[in-house]
């Protein structure tokens, strides 16, 4: 049977996430686009959001050892595509749907205005986000999406889709 | 590192997600170098911030010696790009105070995203800001 090229996962990684082995999907991603033959600034790119989505996951996400987050970076017939899913309350559903909307109707010009908006004149979180990593990832990558599906009565999946094409 | 304010040079060895910090103020040379991931930017570089603020208010200007501060960073998060403009206002203070001052962000020439965010850097803060270019 024939794997499909445009779903040829290259890495993934299901299991416990925090700051002791986030280095380590760090590097390992960025060995893989290296071995791709990527260039630096568009492993850059792709880092730079794995990194964002990942410390959103560590921050925010609902700690669940037996539903834990997952990571993973496939290649498409137009890139790469990396996505982070993990759990989140359902309290936190209205604010995501909504935050993520706005940001997603956004143009790139008033995206841009908004990260140095946010850069030099917001205020950092108790948890030392900048309320900046969602906006870097949209604006950076060259397709986003998200879903919200229902895992039970307390909790969604939380799945992001970026994706990034090296020739753009 | 618990009173960095009294000690005359400032060191923070690296990890994996943190940077070497290096400022030697008898020598003008300032280094921040490596990966800066840390999960709270705040809270790794609050220290950072509060020995360079007691710098900035202790220091005697010297008008014909320039500090240099020296930013070779490999992956950095998106906080930590919020408390570097913070760290370059701390310049921007040293430089009103009659200190020379000159920042200096160095990258590998091929990596446009570092460029555009010393670009950007450039623009936003009010000291000499000169982009360092590498080849491999």
């Amino acid at each position: 049977m024939a794997v499909s090229y445009e779903h040829k996962l290259l890495y993934r990684h299901e299991g416990p996430l925090d700051m002791e082995n986030l280095p380590y999907i760090v590097q390992t991603m960025d060995r893989l686009l290296h071995s791709e033959g990527l260039r630096p600034p568009f492993r850059r790119k792709v880092v730079s959001a794995l990194i964002e989505l990942a410390q959103n996951i560590i921050r925010y996400g609902a700690p669940d050892e037996v539903r834990p987050p997952l990571l993973s970076l496939a290649r498409s017939e137009k890139g790469f595509v990396l996505t982070a899913k993990n759990l989140v309350h359902y309290s936190q559903e209205i604010f995501l749907r909504s935050y993520l909307t706005n940001l997603m109707e956004m143009s790139r010009d008033d995206l841009e205005k908004l990260y140095n908006t946010t850069l030099t004149e917001g205020s950092m979180s108790e948890k030392g986000g900048a309320g900046l990593g969602l906006v870097q990832v949209i604006f950076k990558a060259d397709e986003f999406s998200y879903e919200l599906t229902p895992a039970d009565e307390q909790y969604s999946w939380f799945t992001v889709k970026a994706s990034f094409s090296p020739g753009v | 590192m618990s009173d960095l304010s009294l000690s005359e040079n400032l060191y923070i060895e690296p990890t994996f997600t943190t940077p070497e910090i290096r400022f030697e103020p008898s020598k003008q040379y300032f280094f921040i170098g490596g990966n800066s991931y840390p999960e709270n930017s705040l809270k790794f570089y609050t220290p950072v911030l509060d020995w360079m603020r007691h710098f900035v208010e202790k220091h005697s200007p010297l008008p014909d010696q320039t500090i240099v501060l020296e930013v070779r960073l490999e992956y950095f998060n998106t906080s930590t790009a919020k408390v570097l403009l913070d760290l370059f206002r701390l310049f921007e203070t040293l430089q009103e105070k009659g200190q020379p001052v000159r920042i200096r962000w160095v990258y590998l020439a091929e990596d446009t995203e570092m460029e555009d965010a010393g670009l950007d850097y450039q623009v936003a803060v009010k000291v000499p800001f000169e982009l360092v270019p590498l080849n491999e």
